[in-house]
């Protein structure tokens, strides 16, 4: 048995002293009891549970004669600890180069819940999508959990061990040749202590080459910093502090490193109440979330937003707005106007030093130089302004695209025969011109280090399970640069190690020790070089899971790059060549043509006159539910409907109404998409804001090796269309292609909008719409601050019942759809906590996803311009409740706290209640969703459950209950140490995770709580009030701040809509 | 056959006294084989009934999932059935009940399979609320028994009330059928030979020891007309409870106050439909065409008319109130039945229920077999979609337009929308082998009398 050959190697982890000392008869029990661990489908839950519970309590009396290893928060109340109590403990996520600080909630010894670490700079208590869905990852029975050695002809199981002496073998050879031959290959990482390790690879290897690359990364941005400082700074938004906000193909409250932070500051700068309101513009080719938030929206192609950069700069340089162009058509009309209003608005003396000018990752280097040029003349720089640049981490590495074809280049040459590839999935996802599953093929022994056996690993001769983050020691940078430490919730559950233990293997033992533990190397490099003079303690900064203050300073830049010449030119770009998609002249070069897209080689902007060809702009970007697709296994977020179009399951090729229109395609028709001699079929869904003549595709879908979700062909079919393959080196962010559509039809799985709609319910729905999300500008808000409350007229509502009277608490909720950045981190948490199961494409086809809470997504105006609004809607827990009137057997009722309690036992299922809820937010188990389980080998995913959580079996009803486990849990606790429950002390999980801070929960009943402040801010309304149903749940009307030189004369107040 | 209007038709044609009328029922019962139709239909509709246990052993064994029923449509093909069935079932409480109170003597004829029609339509009907629900296990927690736990269902629940309206009306229906029964099983008992003792056995047993007396008459006369007074508000009450889970509800669509009366109608127009769907082709493949003549099903046209105009009303008042009300929901509910999705729908269901039906203003029509025929089956298809247009599309768009849905029905929904039929036809086609299809005690009352004139 695999596990037991490990006992003697001191890296591992173990479970019981037992079980480190071979005890016979333990061996035997485990023989007995696990009868295959690899395979843990003989294990029963129930037993396993027990010997998880008794190994932990056995390692409390370990370390009489064994070395002793302790995860330390455990050890924190080894005595004393209540099993089934909830503990949390601190560590971080490492996506990219940067780390998100979580606390995880474990259960027993097992991690159920995770949270955003509130003493996280970064997080604050919240999470994005991704965070929230890594538990399901943990637990996913997919993941790779035997060290593979594949040949030719097939593919055999090996042990740690058996790779070690493989390794060490290779090793002694590397060394003669000093590492010669021998290249690495990771994943971006932002961790100090593999960069230790690395160095020391390096020094034992000095000929051995360490690449690093990630399909999609800040290579632009380090790009375009190196032009304008001579060295790769980090960008930070102070958006909190901003009063004009321009986002230019940059999205800071959605896929940037930061959202998190940055969508917590951007909510903190908009508080209609106080005045203190930021307006945001939005320049962008696809539609973001940022767009979403936006004041004012304009849809360009992204080569013309080059252009628009110069423009902007030409006349913040000019001091004034640029004079109308008179013979322009109206599309640049829209532009210039657009362009007047911002500078205008940048301009103005009162936001000086108050603005923020951003760029995305896919603008080429010298936009971004532009872009900081911009701000430095707008003043906005420096520790105190809006915007602050710090170090990087790694400044020296190469762009990541330079960086994978110069590998590619090596083996092509025949100078690589041992390959280490430490993560990521470059089979997948590396540039398809680099075909680097075919160059894999020349290289003697490759490695590859992953959690599940992906396309990847089906190159490589050697695969090694690679354990989760949430298994594995390990620290890392925020994007702020705060140290953060990542340790282990539980021993590996597949059998795997984290790249830093793989590194060590290879490398030669310094003494006589054996080799350090991977905590020791972590502690270690804290101690070396993070901790410094401030000798924090390790057991605080693991505790805490960072240190304290430990962001990167600002640097100060002297002298600020105010114009021409002060910047660093474009020659020292040519490090940079070909790492960005476009690689355009200085924009100072467009200024004499202002307004023309691009005057780059890109045949694009010629297009423009062309009207009537099939080419678009093809805008590559990451999914935001799959990522680059490394969650593509991940059913939580495969399921969870993207903010924008509402998706589930597998993406689209996403076009704008006008280009739909003009090509003759329909949604959800299935198109050839071409890009250069590269062609792909996919599905389109036409979105509503996506700028004319551009395509945007998802990076992430289409996987062939993920797993049983994700798709392994060619058992599974693949979750969506892979569109890597139209992506080259020079086409890593935007390309040209033509489309062609097939006629056929493929349905899209939304959760939203499931079918066309007709003229009778457009036109409802935009009524209705208008009072759903009541909104407003801010100028009229000032003028009418309850206008939310009179936009809706009914006759006094009286009861047909005997109205509920309440005593104590008075549960109740407020959302802020002024603050609400629609991400979706609220539904996976939703999911997390409440155990709410997953029902695939073909159920939610049928319309019958799961979710307890969805974000309802909402257009408004002009179809290829128009406005979002989000509007999360949990249970309304109603007073006067339709559902509970309804039911027959007394199965949902309601609770003298004023909750609808649904009584999962006494359902019968007959749905009248569903049927009856205005709010459609009631979910029916049409199946046993959870009949997988059953499967012996899905026992692993049983663990994820919360166990103050009923799993709901096949015909019940449920919904959302606002967490009632945790409700009671504090009331418990309240009432065993005597004190009132404080404000605040009970959140739910939608609230916990929100970035936002839009959702509050608390006591109606308690006079101070921020809750029932909220209910009675003049913002506050109740959707369908007019149906008397009293809900708990209030929305606070949504504030915009347009520029009113921007605003057409319909969209002037707020309220609703043509 | 057609008379001067000043003239009642006589109720059963030809040289007819008690004996042949004895003989033409019973010998239906008595011969040893049906006419082959009998067995091509038979083997149809069994076949159907199996597909239909089929069905929903696999639902119950697999989940509500195989239906197409989703979020937000959560009641679809299942309730459609069920409000259909039970509909159908009123034209046979109407004939039996209320016309036997108001002495409409020409019910005799056709009183006894319109009863057997509204029993084995309560059997449909009452087996999809059944198998609907989630967990058809503890279907139990509905009724109202002392336990344990102290609990009760909750009487504020329509769906509770149509519980015991539902088993109401099937108990009094069958208790009103098998009355009226007894004589003619004497009858039959009493026509047995030795060499079928099994079936003097069974109609000797159900005949409850029926002798004919004057005292037994007295009784069973008494019981009949108390059980019709019984069954008579039942009529309405019915299908008004019915209506109830949806009036009380308060999804845009449903929530209106004319859905009872408008239930009832349409009830009524389905019932008698149904009955003229069955009484045509049974009438000549028995050979019981003296005895339900075509005077009868004109009447059953004539009302089949008039309900139709009802229900024609009710559809327009939903239309007056959605307008008049001023409530943007309902008026959204009613443009989108007309313009939305499943506009096919309402615009079918539209033609099969008022216009088409609107053919029996011409007596040519009313008495043509073939004719009445299809009209009599296109509006039973009309008032299915009657009900599914309510139920579906209503639910399909209520009040949040980001929760609207679409409903497609799967395989097995048709499969247990065919099946229903199926057991009904299968029901149907064993009374008219084993029982009295034709109450020969109360045809009897009103032969003709000996010289041949008019009975009254």
């Amino acid at each position: 048995m695999s596990s037991l050959d490990r006992q003697h190697n001191h890296d591992a982890w173990w479970r019981s002293p037992d079980e480190l000392a071979d005890a016979p008869r333990l061996g035997e029990f485990l023989d007995a009891e696990f009868p295959a661990e690899a395979d843990p489908g003989g294990i029963n839950r129930r037993r396993w549970l027990q010997l998880m519970g008794a190994s932990l309590a056995l390692a409390a009396v370990s370390g009489c004669r064994w070395k002793e290893q302790e995860i330390l928060p455990f050890a924190e109340r080894p005595e004393g600890r209540t099993p089934g109590k909830i503990e949390r403990f601190a560590t971080a996520m490492p996506l990219g180069d940067t780390v998100v600080g979580l606390e995880v909630a474990c259960v027993d010894g097992r991690p159920i819940k995770i949270d955003g670490n509130p003493r996280h700079p970064q997080s604050l208590g919240a999470t994005d999508v991704f965070a929230q869905a890594a538990l399901l990852e943990l637990y996913d029975p997919d993941r790779s959990q035997s060290v593979t050695l594949q040949n030719v002809e097939n593919s055999q199981e090996r042990t740690w061990e058996q790779f070690a002496e493989a390794c060490q073998a290779r090793c002694r050879r590397l060394h003669k040749t000093h590492g010669g031959g021998f290249h690495v290959l990771a994943e971006a990482s932002s961790s100090p202590t593999l960069a230790a390790l690395r160095s020391r690879l390096l020094n034992a290897f000095p000929k051995a080459k360490w690449f690093e690359y990630e399909p999609t990364g800040d290579d632009n941005q380090r790009a375009g910093a190196v032009l304008t400082f001579g060295r790769p700074l980090r960008t930070h938004l102070r958006l909190d502090r901003a009063k004009i906000i321009v986002c230019l193909d940059a999205d800071p409250l959605g896929t940037h490193p930061a959202a998190v932070q940055y969508a917590r500051d951007f909510a903190a700068g908009r508080q209609p109440e106080s005045g203190k309101m930021s307006r945001l513009y939005v320049v962008e080719g696809g539609v973001s979330l940022t767009g979403a938030a936006a004041d004012h929206r304009l849809p360009l192609r992204p080569s013309e937003i080059p252009g628009f950069v110069a423009r902007l700069e030409n006349s913040c340089g000019a001091g004034a707005p640029p004079a109308f162009a008179q013979d322009r058509r109206d599309a640049c009309t829209t532009t210039e106007t657009f362009i007047r209003a911002v500078v205008g608005d940048l301009l103005a003396n009162e936001n000086h030093g108050r603005s923020i000018v951003c760029v995305g990752p896919s603008q080429p280097p010298e936009v971004h130089a532009a872009v900081h040029r911009l701000n430095a003349m707008l003043g906005n720089v420096g520790e105190k302004g809006t915007i602050a640049y710090t170090r990087t981490f790694d400044p020296e590495r190469p762009s990541h695209v330079e960086a994978i074809r110069t590998l590619v280049d090596e083996i092509g040459a025949g100078h690589v025969d041992t390959l280490l590839i430490l993560g990521g999935n470059p089979v997948y996802n590396a540039p398809a011109d680099l075909a680097f599953g075919e160059a894999l093929k020349r290289v003697e022994m490759s490695i590859h280090l992953s959690g599940y056996r992906d396309e990847t690993s089906r190159h490589c001769t050697w695969h090694l399970p690679r354990a989760h983050f949430l298994e594995s020691w390990d620290d890392g940078r925020s994007y702020d640069g705060t140290y953060s430490v990542i340790q282990p919730m539980i021993a590996p559950l597949r059998n795997g190690r984290s790249p830093i233990e793989v590194l060590s293997m290879l490398l030669p033992s310094t003494g006589k020790d054996a080799k350090p533990s991977p905590e020791e190397l972590v502690s270690k490099t804290f101690r070396e070089q993070i901790a410094g003079e401030s000798s924090a303690p390790w057991r605080k900064v693991l505790r805490d899971g960072l240190l304290a203050d430990s962001r990167w300073p600002v640097e100060t830049i002297s002298p600020l790059p105010l114009g021409e010449g002060l910047g660093v030119r474009a020659d020292r770009g040519s490090g940079t060549r070909g790492q960005a998609s476009d690689s355009l002249p200085h924009p100072s070069s467009l200024i004499s043509h202002p307004l023309s897209p691009s005057p780059h080689p890109n045949p694009l902007p010629k297009r423009e006159r062309t009207v009537g060809d099939e080419q678009l702009e093809v805008i590559f970007r990451n999914d935001r539910s799959v990522y680059d697709g490394r969650f593509a296994n991940n059913s939580w977020l495969q399921e969870l409907p993207d903010p924008i179009t509402r998706l589930t399951w597998g993406g689209a090729a996403l076009i704008g109404p006008a280009t739909a229109e003009k090509l003759g395609i329909k949604n959800e028709e299935l198109v050839v998409l071409k890009v250069d001699d590269r062609q792909t079929r996919i599905p389109v869904y036409v979105l509503p804001g996506q700028a004319p003549d551009t395509v945007e595709l998802l990076l992430g879908y289409g996987r062939w090796a993920a797993g049983k979700v994700g798709g392994d062909v060619p058992e599974i079919e693949p979750v969506g269309v892979d569109v890597y393959p139209l992506r080259t080196t020079a086409t890593m962010h935007t390309a040209v292609a033509t489309i062609v559509p097939t006629g056929e039809i493929y349905r899209l799985a939304g959760t939203q909008d499931h079918h066309a709609i007709d003229a009778v319910g457009r036109e409802a729905t935009e009524k209705r719409a208008a009072t759903l999300i009541r909104q407003a500008t801010l100028e009229h808000y000032r003028q009418h601050p309850d206008f939310a409350q009179h936009s809706d007229e009914h006759p006094p509502l009286k009861s047909l019942w005997k109205e509920p009277e309440y005593e104590g608490h008075r549960w109740g909720m407020s959302i802020d759809l002024s603050k609400c950045s629609g991400c979706g981190a609220c539904v996976v948490a939703c999911q997390a906590e409440n155990n709410i199961p997953v029902v695939g494409r073909q159920q939610v086809l049928k319309g019958r996803e799961m979710h307890w809470l969805r974000v309802d997504r909402y257009f408004r105006g002009e179809p290829n311009n128009p406005e979002l609004a989000y509007q999360p809607l949990p249970c309304q827990q109603c007073e006067l409740a339709p559902c509970e009137q309804v039911c027959p057997a007394a199965a949902t009722v309601h609770s003298h706290e004023g909750l609808n309690d649904m009584v999962y036992n006494r359902c019968v299922g007959i749905r009248y209640c569903a049927n009856n809820c205005p709010y459609q937010v009631r979910r029916f188990n049409f199946f046993n969703y959870h009949k997988e389980l059953e499967d012996p080998e899905n026992e692993i995913a049983k663990m994820k459950y919360n166990p103050q959580v009923t799993v709901r079996c096949r015909g019940v009803m449920e919904k959302c209950t606002y967490c009632v486990q945790r409700i009671q849990e504090a009331k418990i606790a309240a009432k065993n140490s005597g004190e009132a429950i404080r404000d605040g002390q009970i959140q739910t999980a939608c609230q916990q995770t929100c970035p936002t801070g839009a959702i509050v929960f608390g006591d109606l009943a308690d006079q101070s709580s921020e809750v029932l402040r909220l209910r009675r801010s003049a913002r506050a309304y109740a959707i369908l009030a007019e149906l008397n149903v009293r809900p708990r749940t209030i929305y606070l009307a949504r504030i915009r701040n347009p520029n009113p030189e921007l605003e057409s004369s319909d969209r002037k107040h707020g309220s609703p809509t043509t | 056959m057609t008379q001067s209007p000043t003239r009642r038709a006589r109720l059963v044609l030809g040289p007819a006294d008690c004996a042949s009328v004895t003989e033409a029922v019973c010998a239906i019962a008595e011969r040893p084989r049906p006419p082959a139709a009998w067995y091509a239909a038979f083997a149809i509709s069994s076949a159907a009934t199996v597909m239909f246990f089929a069905a929903i052993v696999y639902l119950i064994s697999t989940g509500i999932g195989v239906w197409g029923n989703n979020s937000p449509v959560f009641w679809a093909f299942d309730i459609t059935n069920f409000v259909f069935w039970i509909g159908i079932g009123h034209a046979g409480t109407l004939i039996s009940a209320i016309l036997f109170l108001f002495r409409q003597r020409w019910r005799t004829g056709i009183n006894r399979f319109a009863e057997a029609m509204t029993i084995f339509a309560v059997v449909c009907a009452g087996i999809f609320p059944a198998i609907h629900v989630g967990r058809v296990w503890v279907l139990y927690w509905l009724a109202p028994y002392p336990n344990q736990m102290s609990l009760w269902p909750n009487f504020r629940s329509p769906l509770l009330w149509d519980v015991f309206a539902v088993s109401t009306y099937g108990t009094v229906s069958l208790l009103f059928w098998y009355l009226g029964m007894i004589p003619d099983l004497a009858t039959l008992r009493d026509r047995t030979t030795a060499a079928s003792s099994w079936r003097r056995f069974f109609y000797g047993l159900f005949a409850l020891g029926w002798r004919g007396s004057a005292s037994q008459w007295h009784r069973f006369e008494w019981a009949y007309l108390l059980l019709a007074a019984l069954a008579t508000p039942l009529v309405l009450s019915v299908h008004s409870v019915v209506s109830f889970d949806f009036a009380v509800a308060q999804v845009p669509g449903w929530h209106s106050t004319i859905l009872p009366p408008y239930f009832v109608a349409g009830a009524i127009f389905s019932g008698c439909a149904m009955v003229v769907t069955l009484a045509v082709p049974a009438r000549s493949l028995f050979g019981l065409k003296s005895l339900i003549t075509m005077r009868h099903l004109d009447n059953m046209n004539k009302l089949i008319l008039g309900m139709s105009l009802l229900v024609g009303y009710s559809y327009g008042i939903e239309w007056f109130m959605a307008w008049y009300s001023g409530n943007p929901y309902e008026a959204f509910a009613q443009l989108n039945r007309a313009l939305g999705p499943y506009a096919w729908a309402f615009w079918l269901m539209m033609a099969c229920n008022v216009l088409v039906p609107q053919l029996f203003w011409f007596q040519r029509i009313r008495t043509s077999l073939w004719l009445m025929l299809i009209i009599a089956l296109l509006v039973n298809v009309g008032m299915w979609l009657e009900r599914f247009v309510i139920i579906v599309v209503s639910l399909g768009r209520s009040y949040l337009p980001s929760s609207w849905g679409m409903y497609r029905p799967t395989v097995v929904d048709v499969m247990m929308l065919a099946g229903s039929f199926g057991l009904f036809l299968t029901l149907f086609l064993l009374f008219c082998r084993y029982l009295p299809m034709v109450a020969m005690a109360e045809v009897k009352g009103v032969l003709p009398p000996r010289d041949g004139g008019d009975e009254e």
